[in-house]
C-alpha cells in the first residue's frame, strides 16, 4: 500500500483507527439493545405506515374520487410523490456507482446507508402509480404476459410503460447491487455471532470466506455494477421526466428535462442523504466515520446540482419566451405569476436561492445549518414536480375547463404514510445491518485515516509530503486553519 | 461442506502490508499457497497470488447483449407481426420508442446474469456454510493457509518456519 | 524534460496547416461558392465554434476539477491552460463574423436580415434577443469574461512554480477562481450556443441544445488532449504521464460520449414523439436531406467510442486510444457541421429565391449542394488549417512554462496515479 495523498486532503476515518475497532464500532449498534430515541423513532415511523395502510384500504375501498382530483388536474399529489421519491433514491447510485468511478474516497463513509434509502425509497415510489390504478388487484395487468384478453400486449410506445421497466429494473440492480456490498459485512457480524443470531446472519452472508479469488471477483462484479448503475441511474429519471416530456402540454414538453431532472434528483437525494446522515452519525456515534468532511462534500454536490437544475429553470423560462409559442409562453407565465405562485417561490427559494449559502466554507461545515438546508431542499423539490405537475394542468388549452386543485386528506395521509414506510425500513436497517461498509472502510484506511494523513499523522510513511520543509505525514489546511479542524459539536 | 476433509496449516498476519511481503516470500520459496483470506479485497494481491484476471465482464457482455437483442426484437415483433397497432400516428415499427425498455431490460439482464454467475462460481448461495478458519479474519486478520494433507512432518516445519520467519502473529491447524 | 520547445520542422507542418486551411478558405470563396459565398462563410463559422469550444471546455474542465480535487490531471494541466488561451483567437475571429454581421458581408443568420425580420413573426418576437447588439457585445463580453480567467488561472498557476509554499496560498486562489468560474461558465455557454449556433435556425428551438453542443465540444476537447499527450510522449516530453492519465482520459471520452449520446437520443426522441411541427421540421431535414451526416454522426460519435473503448485495455493502449480520439475529434466536428449547414443553406436559399413559397421549395428539394451536403475536401482542408492554428498557438503558449507545473499540492499524488 504505497498510496500517495496529497496533504491537503482531509482525513477521511479520525480517531487513530484500527481494524479491529472499525468492526467494533460499526457493528456494535447491530448487536446491542436499542436506545430509547430509536425506540422512539421506530414507533412513530410505524404509526405513521399504519396511517398509510389506512389511506391505501380507504383509497381503494372508496375509491379514487375520495381524491381531489378532477378531469382537468388527473395527476396531482400521487405522481407528485412518485417523482420526488424516485428522485430521492437516486443520490443512493450516485454516491456507490458514479463517485466510485470518479474515485471520490468519501463515498466510503455514507455509500451503504444511502444505497438502503434508494431502495427503500424506490419502494416507496413503486406504491403511488399502483394506487393511482384504484383497482389494485389488476396491478399486474402493467407486465407483458401472454394472456386471457386475446394475445394483446401492452403498449411499448407509452412512457408509463417505460416506467414500469426502469423502476423495477432500477430496484432490482441496485438492491443486487448493495446486497452484494453487505455479504462481506455480514459475515463480520456472523463470526461476532453466537447462538441463533449466528444461524441468522450465517444464512445471509451466503457462505462468504474472504478467499482472495472471492474478493477480486467480487470488487470487479462492483466494478461492473457501478458502471451498469452509472447510465441506468440516468435512464429512470429520464424515463420518469418522458412520462411529461413526450406530452404536448406546454411545460412539459421540452427536451431539456431528461437531464434536468437527473440533475434534480441527485439534488434532493443528496440532500435526504444528509438529513439521514446527521441524525445516523450522532444517534450511532459515528461521526469518525461519517465526518464533517463527508458533509461537506455533500453539501458542494447539493450546491452544484442546486445551481444546475437553477440554469435548468431559467433555460426553460428564456426558451419559452424566445420560442414564440403563445401556449409555452403562457404555461411559464401562469407557472410564475398564475394561482400557484406560491409553489414556484417556494421552488425558486428552497431550490436555487438557499443552497448558494453553501459557497461559504462556515455553513458547509456547519451540522445545524446543513441540517435545515437539507429539510428546505426536500421541500423545494417536492414543489418543483407539484409546480411541474399540477400547475401546469390547472391550466389547459381550454379555459372553460381551468380548475384548481388542494388535496383531500387522503391524499396527504398517502404521502405521510410513506413517510412512515420509509424510516420503518430504514431504522429496521440500522438494527441489522452495518450502516457504514466495513471492508470498504478498512480498504481506505491507510490512505485516509487521520493516523495516516492529516494533522495528527504520526510520519507512518505512506504518506508523501511536500517537497519542500513539510513534516512527513504533516498535512496543510488551506482554507481555514481555524474551522480546518473540527467544528463538529 | 466438502465431504472430503482438508487439513489446513495457517497463519494469521496483523497487516495487509506484511501479508504481501509474505505472500512474495512464499512465492519466492515455491511454497503452495492453497488460498489467502483477508478482511477487505488488499490492493496488489492478485498479481503478487498470480491470480489471473476475473472474467465476469466478458459474461456481463454476453448477458448485456442477450438483454438488448430480446428486447428489441420481441418489441418489434409484437408491433409489426403478432399485434400491430399504431399509436399516435406513429409506424409500427418506431425504433425510437423501442429503445428505452431495450436498454432497461440490457442493464437487467447483464446485472441479474453476473450477480447469480458470481455466487455460483464462489460456491456462494443464501444458507450454504462455507468452512472458515478463524473468525477474526472478518475482523482484523490476514491469513495465509496451506493444504497439509498428508504433509510430512519436514513440510510441516518447513512451513512454520516460513510463518515464524515472515511475522505470523499466530499459527494454527485445522481440518475443513 | 520539462521544458517543451516546439521543434522548427513542427512548427512549420502547422505553418503549412494553416496555409493550406486559409488555401481552402480562398479557393472555397472565388471558386466554389454561391453568390452570398455561404459555403465560405459556414465553413468559417462552423470551425471558429468548433475550435473556440474546445478553449472553452478546457478551461471548464480545470475548473471543474480543480474544485472537485480531481488531482490526477495536475501533471498535464499546462495543456488545458495551453489550449484554453485559444479564446483569444477565437474571440477575434468572431470578431470577422460580428464585422460581417454589421456590414452585411455574410447570410449566416437569417435573423440579420431586417427585411426578413419585420414580417417574421416568429423573428420579430426573438428580435430582443436575436440582434446584433445581443451577439455583438454578448461574444465580446462572455468570451472576454472567459479570457479573463483562463489568464487568471495560468498566471497563478505559473507564478505558483515560481514562488510556492508549503501553505499552497496560490492553489487556495486558484481553486477560489475556479469555483466562481463554474456558475458564470454554466451560464453563459448556454446563451452564446444559442447565439452562434441555435440561431442558425431561427425558427426553431430547444432546451437542451446548448448542453447538447457542450457536450460534443467536451468529446473533442478530450480525444484532441490525448492525441496531443502521445505525440508530446512520442517527441520524449511527458514521460511523466502514464498508461493510467491515459486510461483516465479514455475514460472521460468514453463516458461523455455516452452521455452525448444519451442526450442526442432525448432530444431527437422527444421531439419525434412530440410530433410539433415547428420542431420536428429540424430532423424532417436533416433526415430528408442530409442522410449520410445524420447517421454518420451517430456511427461516429457513439458506435465506435463505444465499442472501441468499452474494454478496459483499449483506453490503456495508444493504437486504439488513438484511432477513437481521431473518430471522435472528427466526428464531433461533424456533428457541429450537421448543426450548422443546414440552417445556412436554408436561409441562403431563401436570401436568394426572393420569396418565401419559392425559397422553401428551394430549401426542400436542394439536392446535393457542394459542402453542405457531406463535408468535401475544402471543408477538410479548411478545418486542417484552424486545426494547425490552435496546435501552434496552444503548443506556443506550452513552451512558456514547465510542463509540469511544481509546488502544486497535488503533484505527488498526480505522479503516483492508479487507475
Amino acid at each position: 500500500m504505497s498510496a500517495v495523498v496529497s496533504p491537503i486532503r482531509e482525513p477521511l476515518i479520525q480517531g487513530g483507527k484500527s481494524y479491529h475497532q472499525i468492526t467494533e464500532d460499526i457493528v456494535s449498534p447491530t448487536e446491542k439493545t436499542p436506545s430509547t430515541a430509536w425506540v422512539i423513532a421506530f414507533i412513530i415511523a410505524v404509526t405513521g405506515l399504519a396511517f398509510y395502510v389506512f389511506c391505501v384500504a380507504w383509497t381503494v375501498w372508496v375509491g379514487i374520487g375520495s381524491w381531489d382530483l378532477n378531469r382537468t388536474i388527473g395527476w396531482g399529489w400521487d405522481i407528485t410523490n412518485f417523482v420526488w421519491w424516485v428522485g430521492i433514491g437516486h443520490a443512493g447510485t450516485l454516491i456507490s456507482a458514479i463517485l466510485l468511478l470518479f474515485r471520490q474516497k468519501w463515498r466510503t463513509g455514507v455509500n451503504r446507508a444511502a444505497e438502503a434509502m434508494t431502495i427503500f425509497a424506490v419502494m416507496c415510489a413503486g406504491q403511488f402509480p399502483l394506487i393511482h390504478m384504484g383497482r389494485l388487484w389488476l396491478g399486474f395487468f402493467i407486465f407483458p404476459y401472454p394472456n386471457t384478453r386475446g394475445p394483446l400486449w401492452v403498449n411499448f410506445n407509452s412512457p408509463l410503460l417505460w416506467d414500469v421497466f426502469a423502476i423495477s429494473t432500477y430496484f432490482t440492480v441496485s438492491l443486487l447491487f448493495w446486497y452484494t456490498g453487505l455479504v462481506p459485512d455480514f459475515a463480520t457480524v456472523r463470526d461476532r455471532a453466537k447462538g441463533l443470531r449466528r444461524k441468522i446472519y450465517n444464512f445471509v452472508s451466503f457462505g462468504w470466506t474472504g478467499s482472495a479469488k472471492h474478493w477480486q471477483r467480487w470488487e470487479s462484479l462492483s466494478l461492473i455494477l457501478a458502471g451498469l448503475a452509472t447510465p441506468l441511474v440516468l435512464s429512470v429519471h429520464t424515463i420518469v421526466s418522458f412520462d411529461f416530456a413526450t406530452s404536448v402540454i406546454p411545460g412539459w414538453h421540452t427536451t431539456i428535462f431528461p437531464p434536468y431532472f437527473v440533475a434534480g434528483a441527485i439534488f434532493s437525494g443528496f440532500a435526504m442523504v444528509q438529513t439521514l446522515m446527521l441524525i445516523t452519525r450522532k444517534i450511532l456515534k459515528l461521526e469518525q466515520y461519517i465526518t464533517i468532511g463527508h458533509i461537506e462534500s455533500m453539501n458542494k454536490v447539493i450546491l452544484l446540482t442546486g445551481t444546475i437544475v437553477g440554469v435548468a429553470y431559467l433555460t426553460e423560462l428564456f426558451i419559452a419566451w424566445y420560442s414564440g409559442y403563445i401556449y409555452e409562453q403562457f404555461a411559464f407565465y401562469n407557472r410564475v405569476l398564475g394561482p400557484y405562485w406560491w409553489s414556484y417561490v417556494g421552488m425558486m427559494s428552497c431550490n436555487v436561492l438557499s443552497p448558494q449559502i453553501f459557497w461559504w466554507k462556515k455553513f458547509r461545515r456547519s451540522i445545524f445549518v446543513t441540517f435545515v438546508m437539507s429539510i428546505f431542499v426536500n421541500i423545494g423539490m417536492w414543489f418543483e414536480r407539484f409546480v411541474i405537475i399540477a400547475t401546469t394542468l390547472a391550466r389547459d388549452y381550454l379555459p372553460s375547463s381551468w380548475s384548481y386543485y388542494t388535496p383531500t386528506w387522503v391524499e396527504i395521509g398517502l404521502f405521510v404514510g410513506t413517510l412512515g414506510l420509509f424510516f420503518t425500513l430504514y431504522l429496521i436497517f440500522t438494527r441489522v445491518a452495518p450502516v457504514v461498509a466495513v471492508a470498504e472502510i478498512k480498504a481506505i484506511l491507510k490512505s485516509a485515516g487521520d493516523q495516516y494523513t492529516g494533522p495528527n499523522a504520526h510520519g507512518h510513511g505512506h504518506h508523501v509530503g511536500h517537497k519542500k520543509d513539510i513534516p512527513a505525514g504533516g498535512t496543510v489546511d488551506i482554507d481555514d486553519p481555524e474551522t480546518g479542524q473540527s467544528t463538529d459539536h | 461442506m466438502s465431504a472430503a476433509n482438508t487439513e489446513v496449516l495457517y497463519g494469521l498476519y496483523d497487516d495487509e502490508e506484511i501479508l504481501l511481503e509474505a505472500v512474495k516470500k512464499a512465492k519466492e520459496d515455491h511454497l503452495e499457497i492453497m488460498d489467502v483470506f483477508t478482511p477487505f479485497p488488499v490492493h496488489g494481491l492478485d498479481p503478487i497470488l498470480g491470480l489471473e484476471e476475473s472474467r465476469l465482464h466478458i459474461a456481463g457482455f454476453i448477458y448485456g447483449a442477450i438483454g438488448t437483442l430480446t428486447a428489441f426484437l420481441f418489441m418489434t415483433w409484437v408491433f409489426t407481426r403478432d399485434w400491430p397497432i399504431i399509436f399516435g400516428g406513429k409506424p409500427y415499427f418506431s425504433a425510437p420508442a423501442f429503445i428505452p425498455i431495450t436498454f432497461e431490460v440490457t442493464v437487467l439482464m447483464a446485472s441479474v446474469g453476473m450477480v447469480v454467475t458470481f455466487y455460483t462460481i464462489c460456491g456462494m448461495a443464501p444458507g450454504v456454510t462455507n468452512a472458515t478458519l478463524d473468525d477474526r479474519i472478518t475482523d482484523d486478520k490476514f491469513c495465509i493457509a496451506f493444504n497439509t494433507n498428508g504433509a510430512s512432518s519436514d513440510v510441516l516445519d518447513k512451513l512454520k518456519g516460513f510463518f515464524s520467519s515472515t511475522g505470523a502473529s499466530e499459527v494454527n491447524s485445522k481440518t475443513i | 524534460m520539462n521544458q517543451f520547445t516546439l521543434e522548427a520542422r513542427h512548427k512549420s507542418v502547422l505553418i503549412g496547416a494553416v496555409i493550406l486551411g486559409v488555401l481552402c478558405l480562398g479557393l472555397t470563396f472565388l471558386f466554389y461558392d454561391d453568390e452570398l459565398h455561404s459555403r465560405f462563410w459556414s465553413n468559417y463559422l462552423h470551425n471558429t465554434v468548433f475550435f473556440t469550444g474546445i478553449a472553452f471546455v478546457s478551461l471548464f474542465v480545470l475548473a471543474a476539477f480543480t474544485t472537485a480535487y480531481a488531482g490526477w490531471h495536475t501533471v498535464f494541466k499546462r495543456i488545458w491552460e495551453a489550449y484554453a488561451f485559444f479564446l483569444i483567437p477565437g474571440l477575434v475571429l468572431f470578431l470577422v463574423i460580428i464585422a460581417g454581421i454589421w456590414g452585411h458581408f455574410h447570410h449566416l443568420y437569417h435573423w440579420t436580415n431586417e427585411a426578413d425580420v419585420a414580417t417574421d413573426r416568429i423573428m420579430l418576437g426573438k428580435s430582443g434577443f436575436l440582434n446584433k447588439y445581443w451577439y455583438t457585445f454578448g461574444t465580446i463580453i462572455i468570451m472576454g469574461t472567459w479570457i479573463f480567467f483562463a489568464n487568471k488561472l495560468r498566471s497563478i498557476s505559473v507564478e505558483e512554480d515560481l514562488h510556492g509554499t508549503t501553505d499552497y496560498a496560490f492553489h487556495r486562489r486558484i481553486r477560489r477562481w475556479s469555483a466562481a468560474f463554474l456558475p458564470i461558465a454554466g451560464f453563459t455557454s448556454a446563451a452564446l450556443i444559442w447565439q452562434w449556433v441555435m440561431s442558425v435556425d431561427a425558427h426553431w428551438y430547444s432546451t437542451l441544445f446548448a448542453w447538447y453542443a457542450t457536450a460534443s465540444w467536451f468529446v473533442a476537447a478530450m480525444a484532441l488532449t490525448i492525441m496531443t499527450l502521445i505525440f508530446l510522449k512520442s517527441r520524449g516530453y511527458y514521460q511523466n504521464v502514464t498508461d493510467e492519465h491515459l486510461h483516465d482520459l479514455g475514460k472521460y471520452m468514453f463516458a461523455f460520449s455516452v452521455f452525448w449520446t444519451y442526450l442526442w437520443f432525448s432530444q431527437y426522441m422527444l421531439i419525434w414523439y412530440g410530433n410539433n411541427g415547428e420542431e420536428t421540421i429540424y430532423f424532417r431535414t436533416r433526415l430528408d436531406e442530409y442522410r449520410v451526416l445524420f447517421f454518420g454522426n451517430l456511427l461516429l460519435n457513439f458506435a465506435t467510442p463505444f465499442l472501441v473503448l468499452m474494454r478496459n485495455d483499449t483506453k490503456r493502449k495508444f493504437g486504439t486510444l488513438v484511432f477513437a480520439s481521431v473518430i471522435c475529434f472528427f466526428g464531433h466536428w461533424w456533428d457541429f457541421f450537421l448543426m450548422i449547414k443546414p440552417g445556412v443553406l436554408h436561409t441562403t436559399h431563401e436570401a436568394l429565391a426572393h420569396g418565401a413559397e419559392a425559397a422553401a421549395d428551394a430549401a426542400h428539394h436542394g439536392g446535393f449542394t457542394a459542402g453542405f451536403t457531406i463535408p468535401g475536401l475544402l471543408e477538410v482542408g479548411t478545418m486542417l488549417g484552424f486545426l494547425g492554428g490552435f496546435l501552434w498557438f496552444a503548443l506556443s503558449r506550452l513552451e512558456k512554462a514547465p510542463l509540469t507545473p511544481s509546488n502544486d499540492p497535488y503533484i505527488e499524488e498526480s505522479l503516483h496515479h492508479h487507475v
